[in-house]
């Protein structure tokens, strides 16, 4: 079925592996549980609140008479209860008014596209774990004990299921087969080998003895700390630090001063970065700086 | 042969430096497609901005996939994913057209699922026969019992002390509804009984336990009345009275249930599979007699709203309440047949 794997990445699950027709896998934030309450509530909020202003806007305008106007109550919160999900989520691909607020949305677990189907089971089991529960707490104070426990179970069995699983889904997204995700965000940088100053630092020249030291993990640590220019101080002492670092490390020969260190961070990223990727090319991935040790253990396995 | 690339590149850019500028173009185009398509929709979107949706979307995933080989530039192989996720939701959007589901749904899949669940149907209907019967006996041996399950709003004055004129008087001409309220009241059923449905269906999910208890007790008031108004003499004409909308109404009731039998079944009995791919299989069935029992329940609340009052002859009530049923039945077990060659 689903080969998707759930990793937590500093404490936001990620949604690997997930496999789009064309067989590349790419990867989704599960969204978290406090924007799908945000979502939910703006729904709620929405809905009936344009229920309310509606009706007290034709009532003030007195087009609809006593009957008409019953009728078109009823209907209308009868509407905005299920319906009103399943046609939102049709129509705008798997997101609510409040969904496209904070930002989610739903997708199918499987990689294909979102069914109708899908969308009608997920939003129906909302009785159950949404609507229900309001009600009874709004009418909960006129029931015997018995009663009265069975339903705070059942909220609290509702609530808790989301908790309990890894991709974080409700009853409804079960049986749907679906998953809420946060709605991707594409910025793209610049790329730092090609940013300011070409050849600037160009007089730094590293040997492969300099250059094979660190792996994929450290370029990208330096990559970010270049994406960051300094700007405190304190920030500046750090790039220094990190600089004199990488200097004592790969036992570079020559001295660098201190108004050329943000230069030699960038060539030094540079020339890694063409380093290890063309090693990678050629099949030996650098993972870390402990390739080296790993790769003695591989052959003594 | 060389592949000169459009954009001027330094000579010494490195490898993935080249390969991100050759392609920047194509990618900054998509974001801007995908920005307008989540916007307003690819229906709006004209013929030759669809297509390169599609081809630059490919286009897309083919570089992040070569990106992850050749590339270690981390900002870049954030950028492509996110990228491709947006584009991927965009392209794969549902795509159906409403009159094409409603189309096939009625044709084929209604009638396929109700006659695929007979075993989940068979729990629904019998949660209410079981309660109507149980209602009927315990009424028999004690009226006191109505007391117990007919809960006083419902019963509206009709308990056992009335006497049989008003129990006749509450079947016919029940009030002065005129049009405009017949309406209203039509509209009031409907909502109140679809919420019913759909509460006794999505509890099916525990284990079908409270869908079946929710339907028993449905019957049980069915069969208290029923034996109250028999007791009165009045049986025939409170089965007319009750038939010309109840055999929708509740047979819809019975099929919710059935739906939620479906679910709690597949909770309870998942066969080989986990309990999750067992609920996602067959809850498709069971979405679909969701469906069929809304469907039923605007029929029926239409009937019971307006034809009730306006039919007053407990033989023409008969007709209609059982004729519709039959016509449920028809359609069911006929439609969306594969033709089968003798």
């Amino acid at each position: 079925m689903t080969t998707t794997t759930v990793v937590k990445v500093q404490g936001q699950r990620r949604l690997e592996n997930y496999l789009p027709p064309e067989g590349v896998p790419i990867s989704f934030d599960i969204a978290g549980l406090g924007a799908r309450l945000g979502a939910q509530m703006l729904d709620l909020i929405i809905t009936f609140g344009g229920v309310l202003v509606f009706l007290l806007l034709l009532n003030w305008a007195n087009i609809l008479g006593g009957n008409a106007f019953a009728t078109l109550y009823f209907l209308l919160i009868f509407f905005v209860r299920i319906p009103y999900y399943i046609l939102s989520e049709l129509v705008w691909n798997g997101r609510t008014l409040g969904k496209r607020i904070v930002r989610i949305r739903v997708i199918s677990v499987d990689g294909t596209r979102l069914t109708p189907y899908q969308i009608t089971a997920r939003n129906l089991m909302k009785e159950v774990e949404v609507f229900t529960p309001i009600t009874m707490l709004f009418g909960a104070t006129g029931f015997a004990w018995p009663v009265a426990t069975a339903m705070l179970l059942w909220v609290f069995g509702v609530l808790v299921v989301p908790f309990l699983n890894k991709r974080r889904q409700r009853l409804g997204d079960m049986i749907a087969g679906t998953i809420v995700v946060d709605q991707p965000k594409a910025v793209l940088l610049p790329d730092l080998t090609q940013t300011e100053g070409q050849g600037a630092g160009a007089r730094f020249v590293f040997d492969p003895s300099h250059l094979g030291i660190y792996g994929r993990y450290e370029l990208q640590t330096l990559e970010q700390i270049l994406r960051d220019p300094p700007k405190t101080p304190q920030a500046r002492a750090r790039v220094a630090e990190v600089c004199v670092t990488i200097l004592k490390k790969i036992d570079y020969p020559e001295p660098v001063e201190h108004r050329e260190q943000w230069e030699f961070l960038h060539e030094f990223y540079r020339q890694q970065r063409e380093y290890l990727e063309s090693r990678h090319l050629f099949g030996d991935s650098r993972e870390n700086k402990f390739h080296a040790k790993t790769k003695k253990q591989d052959i003594s396995n | 042969m060389t592949v000169q690339p459009t954009t001027p590149v330094s000579d010494d850019a490195i490898r993935s430096a080249r390969f991100r500028r050759e392609r920047e173009a194509g990618w900054k185009r998509l974001d801007e497609l995908v920005a307008r398509a989540e916007k307003r929709g690819v229906q709006g979107m004209s013929y030759e901005d669809t297509l390169a949706l599609a081809s630059l979307y490919r286009q897309a995933m083919n570089s992040l996939s070569v990106a992850r080989a050749i590339s270690m530039d981390k900002a870049l192989l954030t950028y492509l994913e996110a990228l491709c996720a947006r584009a991927y939701l965009v392209v794969y959007a549902p795509q159906e057209s409403v009159t094409g589901v409603l189309g096939r749904l009625f044709s084929h899949g209604i009638p396929q699922a109700f006659r695929r669940t007979q075993v989940a149907l068979f729990v629904g209907f019998l949660a209410l026969i079981l309660g109507a019967f149980t209602g009927y006996v315990l009424y028999g041996q004690d009226p006191a019992w109505f007391f117990t399950f007919v809960p006083p709003d419902l019963s509206d004055g009709r308990t056992p002390e009335a006497s049989a004129e008003y129990l006749r008087r509450t079947l016919f001409d029940d009030g002065a509804l005129t049009g405009g309220t017949m309406g209203v009241f039509a509209s009031l059923l409907f909502s109140h009984n679809t919420q019913v449905a759909i509460l006794i269906f999505a509890l099916g999910i525990f284990v079908t336990l409270p869908s079946f208890v929710l339907t028993y007790y449905n019957g049980l008031i069915l069969g208290a009345f029923y034996a109250m108004f028999a007791q009165a003499g009045l049986g025939y004409e409170l089965l007319g009275w009750l038939s010309i909308h109840g055999v929708t109404e509740l047979a819809a009731i019975c099929i919710a249930c059935a739906g939620g039998a479906q679910l709690g079944l597949a909770v309870l009995l998942p066969g080989n599979r986990t309990r999750r791919a067992a609920l996602s299989e067959r809850g498709r069935d069971a979405v679909k007699l969701m469906i069929l029992a809304g469907l039923m329940l605007i029929v029926a609340a239409f009937v019971e709203g307006f034809l009730r009052q306006l039919v007053q002859s407990t033989e023409m009530r008969l007709a209609i309440g059982w004729g519709l049923g039959l016509a449920w039945f028809g359609w069911l077990m006929l439609s969306g047949r594969e033709g089968r060659r003798a």
